[in-house]
C-alpha cells in the first residue's frame, strides 16, 4: 500500500513583506509556485481604536474616527456621523448633504487612483505607477483648497459639514474636472489595453459569484464578481438619488461578463473614476443655498446630543473599498456611546480573495491583495488572543484574568468585582 | 619576453579592462536609474548613485543567516571572480585578451555559470523566498538558452564559411560580420536574429517582462533575500558586469564596426578608442534593451515568461537561422 506524498512548503507572507504596505500575515502552502491554501492572521496592527473610542464624546470620537485610516478618513467619519445623526434624529441641511457627497466623491478618486498606482508596482510596472500618481496630486490639492488638509480632511461634523464651498473653492473643483477630463482616457487607455497588465491581471484571483456572496464581498470586489450593489444606491443615502447613482459593473467598462478576476475589479474602479467625477459636476451644479449645520455651534451640540442620543443608530455608506457600517448605540443623559463598532469593508473582502487566491501562483498573490485595495489598518481593530495552544479567550477569560492581575498588584481592594460575564460597560 | 607577452601583458590588460568596465558598467546602472526615472516624469538619484551604493554596502556589516552553509559566503566571490575571467573573453571592440578555438562556447559556459552560482548561493541561504527564487531563475535560464545558442552557432558557422581559420571564436566577429554575408534572406534572417538576441538580453539581464528571479514584490527580491554587507556589493557589481559583458557579445555580433581606422590610430591608443566607442554602442543596445523595455513593461508570470520564450523566441532563432544557413544548405 502506498501513500501519496505531498511536497508542500509553508512559507509566511508578511507580517513585514515588500509587497504589503501595511502589517499582516498570510500563510500561503505552496505546491512548487501553486498555492494550494491560504491562512490569513489578522491583528498585528492593534491600535485599541474601539476601546479609546468608548471613553470619548461623541464630538471627539468623530476625530478619532477620521483617523482609523488616512486615506478613507472622510468616509469613517461621515458613516459614523450618520449613525449618531439616525440615533439622536438630526435632520441635515440640504446643502451639507450635498456638500458631503462633493467631499466623499472627491476622496473615491484619490483612493482609487491610488490603488490602481499600487496594482501596476505590484506587477513591476512602475511607470504606470508615477503617472497614476502624478495625476492623483491634482485631487489631493483640491482636497487641500477646499478643506484645508490634504488627509484628515475634518468637513464632517454631526448635523452638517464644518466648512462651505465658497465661489473660490467652487473654481477650483472645476479646474480640476477639467484636469481629469484629459488624464483620465490616458489611465482608462492604459489599464484596460496594455497587454502586460492583460497577461497579468486575467484569470487572476478569480472570484466566483458565490464565493463573494459566502463571504459578504462588498465594493469593487463584489461589484467584479457580479454583485450589484453600492450602499449608496441600494440605502438611496442622502441626496445620491437624485443625482442617478447606479452601481458601475465591470460589464459598463469592458463590455465584457464580469468573471470576477483582478481586471474586472480594475475596471469597475475606472468606471468609479469618471462616475465620480460626473456626480461631482452634478453636486455642483444643483447645489441649493441654505446652512450647513443643524446646530451651529459645538457646545450647543454637545448638549443636545447628550439629551437626543436615545436607543442605536446605523451608519451605512460606500466607502472606496466598499460598504462601511458604524453602529453607535447610546443612552439618554451621558455624553458617550455605550457602543460603538465599525466594521470595514476589508474584513469579508480579505477572506473572500483568500478563497479566490487558491490554484493560482505565488506570483499572483500580492496583485490580489492589492486587487481589493486592502486597509489592514482599518480593519484590525479587535484581536483575537491565543495562547500556544491556540485556545481562543473569550471575555469571561479576559476578565478572570484581569481580576486576578488587579488582586495581585492590590491585595487590599475593597469589595466583590462586578460578577463575571456582564461586559465592559463603564 | 615570452613571461612578458604570455602573462604580464594580458594580467595587466585584464585588470586593466575590470577597473574600466566596473565603472562603466555602475556607471551605466545610474544613467539608466536617471533615464526611467525622467521617463516616469521623477527626478531620479544622481549619476553615480550606483558607485555610493557599492561603496556603502561594501562598508556596512554583513549578516549571515544561520541556516546557511559555507556556499552562501563562496558564492558572490565566486560569481564576481567568474564575470572577472568572463572579461578576458569578451569581445570590447579588439580582440578578446584570451582567445582560442571554441571561446564562443567557454564564453556563454561561463555566462551561464554567473546565475548558476547565484542559485547555489540563494539555496544556501535556507530561505523559502531565496529557494522560490532559485526555481524561478533555473526555469528561465533553460528556457532563454537554447534560443541564443542556436542563433549564435548558425552566425558562427555561416561566417565559418566565408573563410575564417578559427570558426568558433570570438575573433571571428572582427574578421567578417553578419551583415558581409550579404543575400537578402540573410539579412531578413539576421534582422530577425538581432530581435531574438535583444530578447535574450532583457532576460540575461532581468528587466521589464523578465525581472521574475528577483521580483522584489512578490518574493522580496528573491536570490538576494538574505544577502547584505559586502556579499550583496559583490552580486550587485556581478549583475552590472554582467549586463555589460551579455551587451558586449550583442554589439560584436551585430554593430562590431571599431573607430580606430577612420583616425589612422594605431597600438594602444587604437585600442583605447576602440573601447570607449564600444563601451557607447553597449549604452546604446542597454538603452534600447533596458531602460526603455523597463519603462514600458512590467513583469510577467514565471509560466507566461516560459511560454514566451520557447514558442515566440525559440521559433524566431529557429526561423532566422533558418533563413541565414537556407543558401549553404541548397
Amino acid at each position: 500500500m502506498t501513500e501519496k506524498v505531498e511536497y508542500w512548503v509553508k512559507i509566511p507572507f508578511g507580517p513585514i513583506h515588500p509587497g504589503l504596505e501595511e502589517p499582516e500575515k498570510f500563510i500561503l502552502t505552496l505546491d512548487g509556485e501553486k498555492i494550494v491554501d491560504v491562512d490569513v492572521k489578522l491583528g498585528y496592527n492593534l491600535r485599541g481604536i474601539q476601546w479609546i473610542g468608548l471613553r470619548r464624546n461623541y464630538i471627539q470620537i468623530m476625530y478619532l474616527a477620521e483617523r482609523m485610516c488616512g486615506i478613507c478618513s472622510f468616509s469613517h467619519n461621515h458613516t459614523y456621523t450618520r449613525a449618531v445623526e439616525e440615533a439622536a434624529g438630526i435632520e441635515v441641511p440640504e446643502r451639507a448633504e450635498y456638500i458631503r457627497v462633493i467631499i466623499g466623491e472627491l476622496e473615491r478618486i484619490h483612493s482609487h487612483l491610488l490603488n490602481l498606482g499600487v496594482l501596476a508596482h505590484d506587477i513591476g510596472y512602475d511607470t504606470l505607477l508615477h503617472l497614476t500618481w502624478l495625476a492623483r496630486e491634482k485631487v489631493m490639492d483640491t482636497l487641500e483648497a477646499v478643506s484645508g488638509n490634504r488627509v484628515n480632511y475634518s468637513m464632517v461634523t454631526i448635523g452638517g459639514v464644518r466648512r462651505d464651498i465658497d465661489e473660490k473653492k467652487r473654481r477650483a473643483i472645476e479646474e480640476m474636472i477639467k484636469y481629469y477630463k484629459e488624464v483620465f482616457p490616458q489611465i482608462e487607455e492604459a489599464f484596460l489595453h496594455d497587454p502586460t497588465i492583460e497577461a497579468r491581471f486575467r484569470d487572476t484571483a478569480v472570484i466566483s459569484k458565490r464565493v463573494a456572496l459566502e463571504q459578504g464581498a462588498v465594493g469593487p470586489t463584489g461589484r467584479g464578481s457580479g454583485i450589484r450593489d453600492d450602499a449608496r444606491w441600494s440605502e438611496r443615502l442622502g441626496v445620491y438619488p437624485d443625482l442617478g447613482i447606479k452601481p458601475v459593473m465591470p460589464q459598463d467598462v469592458t463590455g465584457e461578463r464580469p468573471r470576477g478576476d483582478v481586471f474586472d475589479r480594475m475596471a469597475v474602479r475606472i468606471g468609479e473614476l469618471w462616475q465620480s467625477l460626473e456626480l461631482i459636476e452634478h453636486a455642483l451644479d444643483a447645489m441649493p443655498d441654505g446652512p450647513i449645520k443643524t446646530f451651529p455651534k459645538d457646545n450647543v451640540l454637545y448638549a443636545k446630543l447628550r439629551l437626543m442620543v436615545d436607543g442605536e443608530g446605523i451608519g451605512r455608506y460606500e466607502a472606496p473599498r466598499g460598504e462601511l457600517v458604524h453602529y453607535v448605540r447610546g443612552k439618554k443623559g451621558s455624553d458617550k456611546p455605550l457602543r460603538w463598532k465599525p466594521r470595514e469593508p476589508t474584513f469579508p473582502n480579505l477572506f473572500a480573495v483568500a478563497k479566490g487566491v487558491i490554484g493560482d501562483q505565488v506570483a499572483d498573490f500580492v496583485v490580489a491583495v492589492a486587487s481589493i485595495d486592502p486597509c489592514l489598518s482599518c480593519t484590525d481593530r479587535v484581536a483575537v488572543v491565543q495562547d500556544g495552544k491556540k485556545k481562543i479567550l473569550t471575555e469571561k477569560d479576559l476578565l478572570r484574568e484581569s481580576i486576578k492581575k488587579t488582586r495581585e498588584i492590590n491585595p487590599d481592594i475593597k469589595g466583590d468585582p462586578s460578577p463575571l460575564g456582564v461586559g465592559c460597560v463603564r | 619576453m615570452d613571461v612578458m607577452s604570455n602573462v604580464v601583458y594580458p594580467v595587466a590588460g585584464l585588470l586593466g579592462l575590470y577597473a574600466f568596465v566596473s565603472l562603466a558598467s555602475l556607471l551605466w546602472e545610474g544613467i539608466d536609474r536617471k533615464l526611467v526615472a525622467r521617463m516616469q516624469r521623477r527626478i531620479g538619484p544622481p549619476i553615480v548613485q550606483p558607485i555610493y551604493d557599492f561603496l556603502k554596502l561594501a562598508s556596512k556589516e554583513t549578516i549571515i543567516p544561520n541556516t546557511a552553509n559555507y556556499m552562501f559566503k563562496a558564492a558572490p566571490v565566486l560569481a564576481l571572480a567568474t564575470a572577472i575571467a568572463l572579461l578576458a573573453y569578451t569581445p570590447m571592440g579588439f580582440e578578446p585578451i584570451l582567445s582560442g578555438k571554441g571561446d564562443v562556447i567557454v564564453f556563454i559556459y561561463l555566462l551561464t555559470l554567473i546565475s548558476f552560482f547565484k542559485m547555489l548561493g540563494a539555496i544556501s541561504s535556507g530561505n523559502p523566498y531565496a529557494k522560490i527564487g532559485a526555481a524561478r531563475e533555473a526555469t528561465i535560464m533553460v528556457s532563454r538558452e537554447p534560443a541564443m545558442m542556436l542563433a549564435i552557432f548558425t552566425i558562427m558557422w555561416r561566417i565559418g564559411k566565408l573563410g575564417v581559420d578559427k570558426p568558433f571564436s570570438m575573433r571571428t566577429f572582427y574578421q567578417h560580420n553578419i551583415w558581409e554575408i550579404g543575400t537578402p534572406m540573410s539579412f531578413v534572417g539576421a534582422v530577425i536574429l538581432l530581435y531574438v538576441f535583444a530578447v535574450w538580453l532583457a532576460s540575461e539581464i532581468e528587466v521589464g517582462f523578465f525581472n521574475i528571479p528577483d521580483a522584489e514584490e512578490e518574493i522580496a527580491e528573491g536570490l538576494l533575500v538574505e544577502y547584505s554587507g559586502r556579499y550583496l556589493a559583490l552580486l550587485k557589481l556581478t549583475h552590472s558586469l554582467k549586463a555589460f559583458i551579455s551587451a558586449s557579445l550583442v554589439v560584436a555580433i551585430f554593430f562590431p564596426w571599431g573607430i580606430s581606422g577612420y583616425f589612422g590610430l594605431t597600438g594602444l591608443s587604437a585600442n583605447v578608442a576602440d573601447l570607449l566607442f564600444h563601451t557607447l554602442k553597449v549604452f546604446v543596445v542597454l538603452f534600447v534593451v533596458q531602460s526603455v523595455f523597463r519603462a514600458v513593461t512590467g513583469r510577467l508570470k514565471i509560466t507566461q515568461a516560459v511560454d514566451f520564450l520557447w514558442k515566440n523566441v525559440f521559433l524566431a532563432s529557429l526561423i532566422g537561422s533558418l533563413l541565414i544557413a537556407m543558401e549553404v544548405i541548397m
